[in-house]
């Protein structure tokens, strides 16, 4: 079985690709049956033969979508649904049904398909920045040339918006031609939907006395906000291009001792209001440009005192953040609301210190919204992650799907646990829905406001068949995903892959060749971090302790009792590896990083693929030698030698690392001197392979070059497995590679106890 | 000693009414030059009563009201005489009274120490006074000006400053609601402003200026941004008002005059779509403060919808059933305490508020005339204005424009000083009484008058009193002043010479604000028996205290030929707008007419209650044309329906409105040449302009519309109506009633008033008999 065929083609992978028939056999498989699903996934073939007409539906209550799957009976026109056995006739336009005449979504090609639907969305995608002020110049310069160079990314028929905030909130109105025009809101003030609509004008505008409201034969007004807040960009470019421009700094004075009075949970609230009024249902991203916390209103995470640090996990451990519930509590009913009306939130950070990601968080998590932190608005990172967010297909559309609806339905043997992404539950309380909840639960349809063709979400599955079921041989589940979006050209469009696995009994070894180790490494990550988000750290761990004992209680081959009989098959092999970097990453090990990093790092693992996702969890070290190739050494500290460079891959930082040696040829500048050709070789390759690997991830990652010994190489050190520690000595003499200060146990010791704990069949 | 003179039968002398008010006869010697000055002239300050009683019984027994009437701060016109200023920076004070030194004190110890002349201490001459230290030489103090001048001006030094000398800051309030819009208002308004930008006082370069407009929300505008364009920031938050940006929404007028033009020139487009039919007034006040609260200043409001939302709404409560009854009270007085409150809180802030009200509908003038009413602020009212009619439009870009170049004074206070044994003791006007007897006025306008009245607390023993009045502002120009305006009257024992010396025309100032203060406190109906009973009083104790009858019938109504006028302007105090027994007039009018009668100098007030009435049919050859001592203007004629001639046209004014009333049988030929219209039929009544026609006529009364428009002081700028004797009714009753000496509106003729007042002094001896 080929999991990347299977990926390119449905953009799909599972944990298990054959399924146990029980729901006892399943529970005993330890990792759930679930799948990292990617709705959008490219598929060039879409593009060029599109498939233009109305998808095929089951009598209702069902409405699966005809698929390859579908036993049909030609000459009587018929299909049999796989999902509830009903027979349908086929439409009438599908007389000339035949063997050889077949409509693709009955080809085995399309087990995905996209059907091109011919409804569009009144508005094409609407963009609002929110724009903080309180920058200091060059970083409020960086932003808006940045924001600039945006709008001539947008297609022209995009609507876009613009709100500035400080200390106070400033929604600009883009259709006043007289001279710029903004609507001011007070920073601390908490106002509610009603009052925002109500300043704002948009609540029904007054009718002019003595004449009627309409003009006969008219069509009526559109809604005020239409042509005054947000307009197509073609038609107020030059507008608004002025107002940024001419941006200035926030007016209000700070004194020394002071933060900056930022109101963003206000200009959040404006923002969230205005297009919850004018646009409700209709694909809009909210862009949030923050150089700071927000230090005044409601959504403060900080006070405006400099002597108050900002809170960080410990402070937040021991409930001692003064205003961290209150804002998680305020930004959560915004990420709810803007979620509701199908509305998207992305946060870009600019600033050296945290900004209140952990608390704004679920605006984008909740949204589908992208997450950019940055030092600052003059950092590559920023400008580059940016301006991918505007990518587009080779049709020219902007590579973003707005307003979505992820509908899964199953063949009755499985259920539906829950998703875990940047989704929203629709509240779908359909048969397809399970006891058991994993992630966002309770639901067979989810919401997910925005779309990329890389977003990736986890959904969880259960078996419900009792053992008394009789298993039957051959026999194999259903699961459809349907995906309803807005296609940024305005185009409604419905993905529809299904897919089916077989049934195999408990202890059939078809079960355990099936196992995708790098799938369910992934999945079991979102799980843990799901659990993380809401559980004690040490629960965690040893909730993924237990998962991966009992796996391997359940697939290793050993004798009872026996440690060094544990052997695992070549798919479960490096499954513990995983676990182990896992448990050491800073998606579970949060007290080495600010509260902001790992609600951005959480954030970035919960929408990645399984091969990015692995790299988050198990970065790739690649060593550059002399005498051989590139090539991938073990991520511990045995790969550091005097006389290579090493690349490391952590997906969020990519490092290049110059061995001792290395480090002073080249400060003696070897490169440059004839004769040393190949070691000025050996000084680009690794470059030229960054470079290749920053071409096209999101969001950017930092870029670090460093030498062994200096303070940058910190970042490598954190990563490697410490098996050369301060604390153990080698057994040889001299160490074989660097030393590495810290008291994690070794991947060699993790291993050694997995081994004894597996083999003693206590559980 | 004037002559006792029978009033009855005989038409009122109305030329006396032009006449210059009688002098103060100080006894010779009492003031210490000979300078002609040493009084102040009555503009500036008169008294109802020109020799004092010298005891609190003799004024109660002479029932003669003792007030004073102020316009300290008048405007002095070409020819008339400035002010003289003292700016040594000496200023000689009474060490225990305060009192400024005058012409009225005496030098004692051979020059050396001056004897006040309120308390009469003893106090030591400045130096300064007879040697100039800065250029070593002696001078002569007898020059100096404040022993020489009732008025006069001395620049103040820095003790009397609470703070450096604030720059005028003017902060605009415009309603831009639909109405302001529909009518014109906001682009007459913004058009005005941006013509006079040149006229605010500027001297200095100091002059801020600031701009809110407001609908149901609040615009503000940032005049000084970074690409000379004006930024409009809006606030929406009416019930929770703030100021949406630090600093910069007062703006220096010379530094972004360009800024500030052109904003002006667009703000009409600006909201020229406006479908907004809200106002919350209050709301930008606050706003308004917020701005200016810190230096002070003055706030503009120009007003075209009734506040109808936020802080300070109004509703419209306006109830004809209530008019003419003892209720109408009710609709006078404020409806809302919120402006009232406000004023109050700006008059502590040094900040004044003027309102300029555009009613098409009710507009409430009587809440709104609150905040210039408490912070010495000014009210114009322009009913049913239209700026499609030019004549509107003209009248309220003038009177705008005068407004905005007026030279008015900053972070004022007046307090009156008089002599031992005086007191102030009420005080009407546009102010903020302070304490007891300090009056608070963050403006002072130019030509505003002031009633105070005084009670003779204990007797008087010196054949001489004085009242000084104190005006310590800061002028437009940056400068610490204090204008001292000092009056000497002689004190008598002789209830005759009272009553030969009370002063008519402040007599009838001092009706007009006890009247307004009653018909407010009470009702209407009190108010006008209160001046009817004043007057019979008075004609009552100089029949029997003066005269010496007995009581009962005589044929005539006797009176001193010095208050020959007082029964006319009784009458028509009772008969103006702002007081008749009248169920028609309008509260807004009404309102308005009193507002009028309390702050309007007494050069404004008198052709006010009594208007001239002249003809031009029959003007006199000199009449209409230039002469040496200006334009001369044919007789005035007794306000009386007799003096129209069916084929007459007339020219009546009283300042605030010109009348060309064209009786039905006119000559065409007038016609022709005085409107450019064929005949009687051709003409059309309202507002009108003149036309400018080569003919006499036409230039004669063209010239003397013209002076009538600019003789007065204040900003006032009359319209003109045309009325036909068989026009539009309302216009024509409108006119006629002005006719005072006539039975109208069912209220008394002159010579029944005259009547009705012999009649109850006939018995007034005997009823005064009784209460004492
Ligand atoms: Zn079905
Ligand atoms: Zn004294």
């Amino acid at each position: 079985m080929n999991f990347d065929e299977i990926e390119e083609q449905d953009g799909i992978r599972f944990s298990w690709n054959a399924w146990p028939s029980s729901r006892i056999e399943a529970t005993k498989a330890v990792v759930p049956i679930a799948c990292l699903y990617t709705p959008l996934k490219e598929r060039e073939d879409f593009v060029q033969s599109p498939i233009c007409y109305e998808p095929v539906m089951c009598k209702a209550p069902c409405r699966a979508i005809l698929n390859p799957f579908c036993q049909i009976d030609v000459r009587g026109k018929l299909w049999i649904c796989p999902f509830c056995l009903q027979r349908n006739a086929f439409p009438p336009h599908y007389k000339d049904i035949s063997n050889t005449n077949l409509p693709a979504e009955l080809l085995p090609k399309y087990t995905t398909i996209e059907y091109n639907l011919n409804r569009f969305a009144n508005i094409p995608p609407i963009f609002l920045y929110v724009v903080d002020t309180c920058l200091d110049d060059d970083d409020l310069k960086a932003l808006k040339d940045a924001l600039v160079v945006s709008l001539s990314l947008l297609p022209p028929y995009a609507w876009v918006g613009l709100i500035t905030y400080g200390t106070m909130t400033q929604v600009h109105e883009l259709g006043f031609a007289d001279c710029p025009k903004s609507f001011v809101f007070r920073g601390t003030k908490e106002y509610a939907a009603k009052q925002v609509q109500e300043m704002l004008g948009l609540a029904g505008s007054a009718v002019r006395p003595g004449q009627q409201a309409n003009r006969p034969g008219q069509p009526p007004q559109m809604s005020g906000a239409a042509n005054r807040f947000l307009l197509p960009v073609k038609d107020c470019e030059f507008v608004l291009t002025s107002i940024l421009e001419n941006l200035q700094r926030d007016p209000w004075p700070v004194a020394n001792d002071k933060r900056a009075q930022r109101c963003t949970g206000v200009a959040m609230s404006v923002a969230v209001g205005l297009l919850e009024t004018t646009f409700p249902n209709t694909g809009a991203r909210v862009m949030l440009f923050s150089g700071g916390p927000a230090t005044e209103g409601p959504g403060m995470v900080v006070s405006n005192e400099l002597r108050e640090p900002i809170r960080s996990h410990h402070d937040i451990e021991k409930e001692t953040a003064k205003y961290y519930k209150k804002a998680v509590k305020f930004y959560d009913a915004l990420a709810k609301r803007a979620a509701t009306n199908g509305h998207t939130i992305d946060i870009f950070a600019g600033c050296l210190d945290q900004i209140g990601l952990l608390e704004m968080k679920s605006m984008v998590n909740s949204t589908g919204g992208v997450m950019i932190l940055s030092d600052s608005f003059t950092t590559a990172i920023f400008k580059q992650s940016f301006q991918r967010v505007f990518q587009k297909d080779s049709q020219g559309h902007l590579q973003m799907g707005f307003n979505a609806t992820l509908d899964v339905q199953t063949t009755r043997e499985l259920k539906v646990c829950g998703l875990i992404g940047g989704a929203v539950s629709a509240n779908k309380k359909s048969t397809y829905v399970g006891e058991t909840e994993i992630g966002i639960g309770n639901t067979s349809a989810w919401k997910m406001c925005s779309l990329t063709p890389k977003t990736t979400n986890g959904i969880y599955f259960e078996v419900v068949n009792q053992p008394t079921v009789q298993y039957q041989p051959g026999s194999r589940g259903l699961i459809q995903f349907v995906t309803h979006y807005q296609h940024s050209s305005g185009q409604f469009r419905l993905r529809v892959t299904t897919v089916a696995r077989n049934f195999a009994e408990g202890q059939s070894p078809e079960i355990a060749n099936s196992f995708d180790q790098e799938t369910s490494a992934v999945l079991m990550s979102r799980i843990a971090v799901f659990k993380g988000e809401i559980d004690d750290g040490p629960d965690v761990l040893r909730w993924l302790d237990r998962m991966l004992i009992r796996l391997c209680q359940r697939f290793a081959d050993y004798r009872k009792d026996d440690p060094h009989s544990f052997r695992l098959s070549e798919n479960f092999s490096i499954y513990p590896q995983f676990m182990f970097h896992l448990r050491r990453s800073q998606f579970l090990q949060v007290f080495n990083n600010s509260p902001d990093e790992t609600a951005f790092y959480r954030h970035v693992l919960n929408r990645e693929n399984v091969d990015n996702s692995l790299i988050m969890i198990q970065p790739t070290l690649t060593s550059y030698g002399f005498d051989t190739p590139p090539q991938p050494v073990l991520l511990d500290s045995v790969s550091i030698k005097p006389d290579v460079i090493l690349l490391l891959d952590t997906f969020f930082h990519l490092l290049i690392f110059h061995g001792e040696t290395i480090a002073q040829w080249r400060e003696a500048g070897y490169q440059d001197q004839e004769g040393y050709e190949n070691f000025k070789q050996l000084l680009e390759t690794p470059v030229l392979d960054a470079q290749d690997l920053l071409m096209d991830r999101f969001p950017v990652p930092r870029y670090i070059v460093c030498d062994q010994g200096g303070s940058q190489a910190r970042f490598l050190l954190s990563k490697l497995n410490p098996s050369t520690t301060h604390a153990s000595s080698s057994p040889y003499g001299a160490p074989q590679g660097a030393a590495i200060f810290t008291d994690d146990v070794s991947l060699q010791v993790f291993m050694e106890h997995l081994k004894k704990l597996s083999v003693a069949g206590t559980s | 000693m004037p002559q006792a003179i029978s009033l009855s039968g005989a038409r009122p002398n109305i030329a006396d009414l032009m006449a210059p008010q009688p002098p103060v006869r100080v006894p010779p010697n009492t003031s210490l030059t000979d300078s002609p000055f040493a009084n102040c002239d009555p503009s500036y300050k008169c008294s109802t009563l020109n020799a004092i009683p010298a005891t609190e019984q003799l004024l109660k027994k002479s029932r003669l009201p003792f007030a004073l009437v102020l316009a300290p701060y008048r405007t002095v016109g070409e020819g008339e005489n400035p002010v003289p200023v003292v700016s040594d920076s000496v200023i000689a004070r009474c060490r225990r009274c305060r009192t400024y030194i005058n012409p009225y004190i005496t030098f004692v110890e051979g020059g050396q120490r001056w004897k006040c002349n309120m308390c009469f201490l003893l106090n030591d001459v400045p130096a300064a006074f007879d040697y100039d230290a800065v250029n070593q030489q002696p001078v002569d103090r007898w020059k100096r000006a404040e022993l020489n001048y009732g008025c006069v001006e001395f620049v103040a030094p820095t003790e009397y400053m609470v703070r450096p000398p604030q720059a005028p800051s003017y902060v605009f309030v415009i309603d831009v609601s639909h109405s302001a819009i529909q009518s014109g208002m906001l682009a007459t308004a913004a058009r005005t402003i941006l013509d006079s930008l040149d006229r605010i006082p500027n001297k200095e370069n100091r002059t801020r200026v600031a701009i809110v407009t407001v609908d149901s929300s609040l615009h503000f505008y940032n005049l000084t941004t970074s690409t000379g364009e004006a930024e409009m920031l809006v606030v929406a938050d009416i019930d929770d008002v703030f100021i949406p940006h630090p600093g910069t929404l007062l703006a220096n007028l010379t530094e972004n005059m360009d800024t500030i033009r052109s904003l002006l020139e667009r703000l009409p487009d600006m909201f020229k779509e406006t479908v907004n039919v809200s106002n919350a007034l209050g709301s930008a006040l606050q706003a308004a403060y917020k701005l200016v609260c810190n230096q002070g200043g003055k706030i503009i409001c120009l007003q075209s919808t009734l506040p109808n939302s936020g802080v300070g709404a109004l509703k419209l409560r306006e109830d004809v059933k209530l008019l003419g009854t003892p209720k109408e009270s009710t609709l006078l007085n404020a409806a809302s305490p919120f402006y009232k409150s406000f004023a109050v809180d700006c008059s502590r802030s040094q900040v004044a508020c003027d309102m300029l009200i555009f009613g098409g509908q009710y507009s409430d003038v009587a809440t709104l005339s609150c905040l210039p009413h408490y912070t010495g602020g000014q009210t114009y009212y322009y009913p049913g204005f239209n700026a499609a009619r030019t004549e509107d439009a003209f009248k309220f870009a003038h009177e705008f424009s005068e407004l905005l170049a007026e030279e008015i004074g900053l972070e004022a206070v007046i307090r009156i000083r008089a002599s031992r044994g005086l007191r102030m003791n009420a005080f009407h006007g546009n102010f903020f009484i302070r304490s007891t007897d300090l009056l608070a006025l963050p403006n002072v306008p130019r030509n505003q008058s002031y009633c105070v009245e005084v009670a003779i607390e204990d007797d008087l023993k010196t054949p001489t009193v004085c009242f000084q009045t104190a005006l310590l502002h800061t002028t437009c120009h940056g400068e610490r002043r204090i204008r001292v305006v000092t009056l000497c009257v002689p004190v008598t024992t002789s209830i005759s010479e009272i009553y030969a010396n009370a002063n008519q025309k402040a007599i009838a100032d001092y009706f007009a604000n006890k009247g307004v203060e009653r018909a407010l406190s009470s009702k209407l109906d009190d108010a006008r028996d209160a001046i009817v009973n004043k007057t019979i009083d008075i004609f009552g104790v100089y029949k029997s205290h003066v005269l010496g009858s007995g009581p009962g019938s005589t044929p005539q109504l006797t009176g001193p030929s010095n208050l020959n006028l007082l029964p006319l302007l009784a009458l028509c105090l009772i008969k103006h707008d702002g007081l008749r027994q009248s169920s028609q007039i309008p509260t807004d009018l009404r309102a308005n007419a009193m507002n009028l009668l309390r702050t309007m100098p007494l050069q404004l007030l008198l052709p006010y209650l009594y208007p001239n009435l002249y003809a031009l049919h029959t003007m006199p050859p000199e009449a209409g044309e230039i002469s040496e001592n200006g334009v001369v203007f044919p007789p005035v004629l007794n306000l009386t329906v007799e003096n129209l001639e069916p084929h007459g046209c007339y020219l009546l004014e009283n300042g605030q409105n010109i009348y060309l009333w064209v009786g039905r049988g006119v000559v065409p030929q007038l016609c022709v040449d005085l409107f450019d219209v064929k005949s009687y039929d051709g003409l059309r009544g309202g507002k009108i302009t003149m036309p400018v026609l080569d003919t006499p006529i036409n230039k004669k009364v063209n010239l003397l519309i013209g002076k009538i428009r600019e003789m007065r002081r204040g900003n006032y700028y009359p319209t003109l109506y045309l009325i036909k004797e068989d026009g539009d009714p309302y216009l024509r009753l409108w006119f006629l009633s002005h006719l005072v000496e006539d039975r109208t509106d069912n209220i008394m003729s002159y010579q029944q008033f005259l009547q009705h007042i012999k009649d109850r002094v006939s018995f007034f001896g005997t009823y005064l008999d009784k209460s004492n």
